[in-house]
């Protein structure tokens, strides 16, 4: 029994300092980053020529924010692609209202290059999307948390594909990165809508306990070493109980 | 029997009463707060909540022990340096706590939910004490935990203490279990476990303490063991009371000594097994975790307390039903203690059903339940042993000319502050508010309603205690 312990002990004590050597990136928590945070009340210039500030947009209805650049030649197209597809698929303006604001991060981008890219998608005419720039694009990325870096090779940014929920008053909810499907896209609308929606902290490489462990490939949650520290210690009652009885029989005879 | 045991076993009361008055103080000043009667800051209620949680949860855990400790010797050999550790530990484990709250100002409530240790709000080292006290009284309950295993093993096979011989209907075995040894053993196995659960989430909390970052925590699993600790350590003190009273009410009542039946054999290991489940009750709002255990949470519920609770409602009603009891306040407190566990386990098992919960989590109800099983349960089965032991010491003559008054007192006091619990829990008012806001106005005048009530209680325990803690007190500073 005592060398059980001692084994054991050995092992997370071995385990545990190990996990600060490992690389403290902050992994999936990046949809983390910022969150309820109040974003910065860019004064806005969209297509159209209205001159409005973030908040003011966002005062009426809660917006989906959607941020790309002109000559992107990545991930920006897909995700306006699939932001107006899925939003057309869930049909939610009834009974969730938002806007979507698809706003250029290139401080190079003009007006023009973003109305240009309204007619790409034929979202010119749609009263619930605004594309436009903005003079103070650093203050929006700062305080969503967006980091896109420049690639003077490429002539590209390297950057995410992001989608953030603002609300009414101007808060980021939530936030959604890479290409997601119709069900994340429905709790962003619900979540700008301050419809209760269930959240929980993604799991990184520097939490190896998780209890369960989400199968993307598989869309199966499979049981995660957390579980065994749920169950060691009745594992380690039970054993000392049988180790006493063991112990003290050898004793007696 | 030793006078040593006597001596520890009455400052482990002593200890425990006094705690008791200061932390039914603290749960009074945080009643009147919230009715609006009197001010406190927020950082004030909140740490008077942690430490009145902790504290409660401390005192009747080592009450119970305790109790179970001193019976323990009529049976088999126990170790007085462990009972004396665990004493230390515990005086030295608490002022650790009252350290951390009413000078470091730690008020992460006492269920000290992960992460709110790390939110820092308050002193910077209250965090790292406050691991650290949990770690010393942890340390020293298990100490004595593991010696009372030890002690009854000795004497006492695996199929014996659990009274597995008892099974078969028609059974005579040579070796007969007291109901006494089953229930304590069954607790002390439910100790030992939620004591190493404890012991591994305050582990993973000072490795994250100390990590800066490197190492993070999964609150799923954080909150998995903090209940699994604090549930199940919950029940098991509850069932060191009963196993008191399956030894003294018989005794004290003048009636034949109770002994373990196929029943009694069966329902107490259905508890040992199914405890230790029931904690997943907690989990009905994560839902990350998987709905099967949360299915598994609701059965456990019933299937832990259902049998044992059926089981000792027989015994006691069967040994009352028809015949002449020497009623004192020792088997009063046991058979009222008995009452209230029964009818706080009925508001658990209320709660604990998941289309209820949907209702009833995090309002007022939770508090009404626990305190019900806790303050009109547990409080009584101990305070009925303190009281059976206190007069024992003396002459063994049970009198007392006030009796009726201090039960009224505590009877009256203590259901009137518990239906102020469950009348705003009904009304869905939300728990751990220092303030209620306008949504929840009632809340308002249910805390009044029951800080009153709680008055009474407490002078009903401050008149009932006061013998005790006199002939305690005699005793250990005598010189026998």
């Amino acid at each position: 029994m005592f060398r059980l312990c001692l084994f054991t002990s050995i092992v997370m004590l071995t385990i545990l300092p190990a996990q600060s050597l490992f690389s403290q990136s902050l992994g999936d928590f990046r949809e983390e980053i910022n969150i309820y945070n109040t974003l910065y009340d860019a004064p806005l210039h969209l297509v159209g020529g209205a001159d409005v500030s973030l908040h003011e947009l966002a005062k009426d209805k809660p917006i989906i924010l959607a941020l790309v650049f002109s000559r992107c030649s990545g991930v920006c197209n897909p995700l306006v692609l699939e932001l107006k597809e899925n939003l057309r698929m869930l049909n939610l303006q009834q009974e969730l209202p938002y806007s979507v604001l698809v706003l250029s991060f290139d401080p190079w981008d003009k007006i023009e290059d973003m109305q240009y890219m309204a007619e790409r998608f034929n979202l010119t005419n749609e009263p619930d999307w605004y594309f436009g720039v903005t003079d103070s694009i650093n203050q929006v990325i700062n305080s969503v948390g967006f980091k896109p870096i420049w690639d003077e090779k490429k002539k590209q940014f390297d950057h995410d594909a992001l989608l953030a929920g603002v609300s009414t008053k101007g808060k980021m909810t939530k936030k959604l990165l890479g290409l997601r499907n119709s069900k994340d896209l429905r709790m962003l609308v619900q979540s700008i809508n301050k419809v209760f929606i269930p959240s929980y902290r993604l799991p990184t490489n520097t939490s190896i306990f998780t209890c369960f462990n989400y199968d993307p490939e598989t869309g199966k949650i499979v049981p995660g070493t957390g579980l065994l520290i749920i169950i060691m210690p009745v594992l380690i009652t039970w054993l000392t109980v049988i180790g006493i009885r063991m112990a003290v029989r050898k004793k007696t005879t | 029997m030793e006078n040593k045991f006597k001596k520890i076993t009455s400052l482990w009361i002593i200890t425990v009463l006094i705690l008791f008055v200061v932390a039914i103080i603290l749960g009074l000043l945080m009643r009147f707060n919230q009715g609006g009667n009197i001010k406190l800051d927020p950082v004030t209620f909140y740490t008077d909540m942690t430490i009145h949680g902790l504290t409660m949860i401390g005192i009747w855990f080592v009450a119970g022990m305790a109790a179970v400790n001193y019976i323990m010797e009529r049976y088999v050999r126990t170790s007085y340096k462990a009972n004396l550790i665990a004493y230390i530990m515990t005086v030295v484990g608490v002022l650790m706590l009252w350290g951390a709250g009413f000078i470091g100002k730690f008020h992460a409530g006492w269920t000290f939910l992960y992460p709110l240790p790390f939110k820092i709000m308050w002193e910077q080292w209250a965090t790292p004490l406050f691991l650290y006290a949990l770690l010393v009284l942890g340390v020293g309950w298990t100490i004595w935990t593991v010696s009372l295993m030890i002690s009854l093993l000795k004497k006492y096979t695996l199929s014996q203490v659990f009274a597995w011989q008892h099974f078969k209907r028609d059974a005579k075995p040579e070796v007969e279990t007291p109901p006494f040894v089953l229930i304590s053993m069954i607790s002390l196995v439910g100790v030992l476990s939620c004591l190493i659960t404890a012991a591994a989430l305050d582990f993973l909390l000072l490795t994250e303490y100390y990590s800066n970052g490197g190492f993070i925590n999964d609150a799923l699993l954080m909150k998995n063991l903090t209940y699994f600790f604090g549930h199940t350590l919950a029940n098991e003190m509850l069932y060191l009371g009963l196993a008191v009273i399956y030894e003294l009410f018989s005794e004290v009542s003048g009636r034949p000594k109770w002994k373990t039946s196929w029943y009694v054999a069966y329902a107490w290991n259905l508890t040992l097994f199914f405890v230790l489940f029931a904690f997943l009750h907690h989990m009905y709002m994560d839902f990350v975790q998987p709905e099967t255990l949360q299915i598994i949470g609701q059965l456990a519920s019933y299937l832990a307390s259902i049998p044992s609770t059926g089981v000792t409602i027989f015994s006691i009603l069967v040994a009352v039903y028809g015949t002449k009891i020497n009623w004192n306040l020792a088997n009063l407190m046991f058979f009222i203690g008995t009452a209230g566990w029964v009818s706080g386990g009925i508001g658990a098992v209320i709660d604990a059903t998941i289309s209820n919960n949907f209702l009833l989590h995090n309002t007022l109800w939770v508090p009404a339940h626990f305190h019900t099983y806790n303050a009109l349960g547990n409080v009584l089965f101990s305070l009925g042993f303190f009281y059976w032991f206190s007069f024992q010491l003396k002459d063994g003559i049970i009198k007392d000319k006030h009796s009726m008054l201090k039960i009224l007192l505590i009877v009256i006091g203590g259901i009137g502050f518990l239906a102020a619990f469950y009348f705003a829990g009904a009304d869905s008012v939300a728990r751990r508010y220092a303030n209620y806001p306008e949504e929840m106005a009632s809340g308002k005048f249910w805390a009044t309603f029951g800080g009153t009530f709680a008055t009474i209680y407490l002078l009903g325990i401050i008149l009932f205690i006061g013998g005790i803690l006199k002939r305690c007190f005699g005793f250990v500073f005598s010189r026998v």
